[in-house]
């Protein structure tokens, strides 16, 4: 079950980024694309270790968190087309949004910003004694942030349900992680520095990083504090459609295997044959394909409507 | 033993509670009232805060409501709102405003920004004591509201008298967006008033004529209101108290005004910035027709606030000075 979760959830990230990338390429997006390509199985994984009352705070490269969380393709196209019926009614653009209604926090773009906020949504599970978990992800480049520092310390010294996803994908933008940090053994740090349990695991590989978020979500429910995994991987694109990371060397990339084939052949391994995979395949191609007919669709926002909810209380 | 400065107050005979015991008062009633509430912020429990302004809350509601935190500005900023996205109403102290800059983007990405992309309110109130004549020099004594003057999804207010601290801080903590409640330090012991009862509420958003005239309008707020009041004696001289300085009060500066015909901007930020910007340019673009002299502003230089008093002294308004402004405009 969680097995054939994982891999729609991986899928429609997969299928949704080549639309958005080939849409973009053709000017029919405007602004900038980002994507998660190869850092598939990460998204998914964390995501769908999540209850439905846990609350999560995803960055750019974890759409397939969104799909986990229940959120639509046709949602999130609605959201890189800027259409007045999307998450954020062409207010923002790419992945910066959020789906309130799915426990979804709107990303927003400066790094580390969503660490402090997420241990906060802890904070208030602890204060009401709900077994809620509240979870967000950052790079290996935002682990550099002041704010990751002050939420990763408020979460250790409050002891709240929160999950840490670290996404060590080698780069953050152009730079490499070793230009950055001088101990770039980050769940080390984690553990050893802010006294946060953190696991290392291959983000490539989707049931082993299942297996440890799920038991980083259980541990953080079950009051035993702040959590943490660190996920291994390749940034497969640029930092955004405009990058060709020209300076990611090809020897490095073939350290990193592309996630869904390894799900696949595990898939297979269970007995599901070629068949099965293909309808799989073909749904989630579908479903894509409808979502993005969908948002097409959609209506423009309506300018008139700009200045609607600056205020949840507007002043007279 | 110590002596909490609301029991203090409490005991105390009428007409002489204090600012900073009204605003003690509102955080007790504010947490009595409301589950949702509590309090974050640098040495607020048992010791009750730098000021004094949390002394007494801890004993009655206990660690769980009355949170001391590391010094993380920005952490503990960014962990309120998302206390508030679950619902709750964090009320946040910075120990001085001054310190609002290590929170700075939490307030204008997340707190401004969120119900606009995404419909999500973030109640937050973060209190911040600020404002010279303690000789607190350039990090303890500065007026930082100017920065937060002008940004869509954030509301600041600035009391100036006693009921006013207690009334506008209940209506901030339930009011449903961020607010930045900025409480001026030399009014903390100075100021004394009546409790206005527990169920004063001051509208966020709404001026206030403090005295009434018909010869000028001096546009001001915290506590230039009260320095306002002692240099306006014996003059024909309308005081306006903005209480909310963003957004502001715009038809209540045009309604005096276009009484008056004459104006002058009063504060203790630096310069022109922050709200003499916002009401000069109001004026000039909405009100200049009726205007029967150039209006007038008085403001510290544009620098740091100086710690020595005799420099301080020199940089803060003084009395004497916004008397000889307003004998100018009057005069003009
Ligand atoms: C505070 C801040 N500084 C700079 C940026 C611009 N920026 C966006 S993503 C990025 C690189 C992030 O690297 P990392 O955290 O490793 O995540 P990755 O992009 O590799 O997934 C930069 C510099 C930003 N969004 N926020």
């Amino acid at each position: 079950m969680t097995r054939l979760a994982l891999h729609r959830c991986m899928l429609l990230q997969r299928l949704v980024e080549e639309r958005i990338v080939a849409l973009y390429r053709q000017g029919r997006i405007a602004g900038s694309v980002y994507t998660g390509y190869m850092q598939e199985a990460v998204a998914a994984a964390t995501g769908l270790a999540l209850a439905p009352g846990d609350v999560v705070a995803p960055l750019n490269r974890e759409q397939a968190c969104h799909y986990a969380r229940g959120v639509t393709p046709a949602d999130v196209f609605r959201n890189f087309l800027g259409k007045g019926d999307g998450p954020t009614r062409g207010r923002d653009g790419n992945m910066h949004f959020g789906v309130p209604a799915r426990g979804v926090f709107p990303l927003v773009s400066m790094l580390g910003d969503l660490v402090p906020v997420t241990v906060g949504a802890a904070l208030a599970f602890k204060r009401r004694g709900e077994p809620r978990v509240a979870l967000t992800y950052f790079g290996d480049g935002a682990s550099s942030v002041g704010d990751v520092h002050e939420g990763l310390n408020l979460a250790a010294v409050w002891r709240v349900p929160a999950v840490f996803v670290v996404q060590s994908n080698q780069y953050a933008y152009s730079t490499p992680t070793e230009r950055q940090m001088a101990n770039t053994n980050l769940s080390e740090r984690l553990t050893g520095g802010w006294s946060i349990p953190c696991v290392r695991v291959d983000g490539t590989d989707a049931l082993a990083v299942y297996e440890v978020a799920r038991d980083a979500v259980e541990r953080a429910r079950a009051g035993e504090g702040p959590q943490a995994l660190e996920a291994v991987t390749l940034r497969g694109h640029g930092h955004a459609g405009h990058d060709a990371a020209a300076y990611v060397a090809n020897e490095l990339r073939l350290r990193f295997g592309d996630p869904i084939e390894r799900l696949e052949a595990r898939l297979r391994l269970d007995g599901l044959e070629e068949g099965e995979l293909a309808a799989l395949r073909d749904d989630a191609a579908a479903e894509v394909a409808a979502g993005l007919a969908d948002a097409e669709a959609a209506p423009d926002p309506n300018p008139a409507t700009l200045e609607d909810g600056v205020y949840a209380t507007p002043l007279p | 033993m110590h002596l909490s400065g609301e029991v203090a107050e409490r005991d105390a005979p009428p007409g002489s509670m204090t600012f900073l015991g009204a605003i003690t008062h509102a955080l007790r009633d504010a947490l009595r009232e409301d589950e949702r509430v509590f309090l974050l912020g640098e040495d607020i429990g048992h010791f009750g805060g730098a000021f004094g302004v949390t002394k007494g809350l801890w004993e009655e509601f206990g660690d769980a409501r009355v949170v001391d935190t590391p010094i993380a500005e920005e952490g503990f900023v960014g962990a309120a709102f998302g206390a508030a996205w679950m619902g709750e109403r964090p009320v946040v102290e910075l120990q001085f405003a001054d310190f609002v800059s290590c929170a700075f983007d939490q307030i204008v990405t997340v707190g401004a920004k969120t119900h606009w992309r995404s419909g999500i309110a973030l109640p937050v109130v973060i209190r911040a004591p600020f404002g010279g004549s303690v000789r607190g020099g350039p990090f303890h004594a500065s007026c930082p509201e100017p920065s937060f003057v002008g940004v869509p999804g954030l509301k600041v207010v600035c009391p100036g008298s006693v009921g006013d601290a207690y009334g506008l801080l209940r209506s901030a903590i339930e009011d449903d967006d961020p607010v930045l409640f900025f409480e001026h330090k030399a009014l903390y012991r100075r100021l004394r008033g009546e409790f206005p009862g527990s169920g004063h509420r001051v509208p966020l958003g709404r001026a206030r004529v403090v005295r009434a005239g018909a010869a000028a309008t001096v546009v001001t707020y915290a506590a230039g209101v009260d320095l306002a009041l002692r240099a306006a004696d014996g003059l024909d001289v309308e005081v306006l108290d903005l209480r909310t300085v963003w957004p502001i009060d715009e038809e209540a500066v045009l309604r005096s005004v276009a009484k008056t015909s004459r104006v002058l901007v009063l504060q203790e930020a630096a310069g022109a910035t922050g709200v003499a910007g916002h009401v000069l340019a109001l004026v000039a673009r909405a009100a200049f027709e009726s205007l029967d002299a150039p209006p007038a502003l008085v403001s510290p230089p544009a620098t740091p606030v100086p710690f020595a008093p005799p420099l301080e002294d020199t940089y803060l308004p003084s009395p004497e000075r916004v008397r000889r402004a307003l004998e100018e405009l009057l005069d003009y």
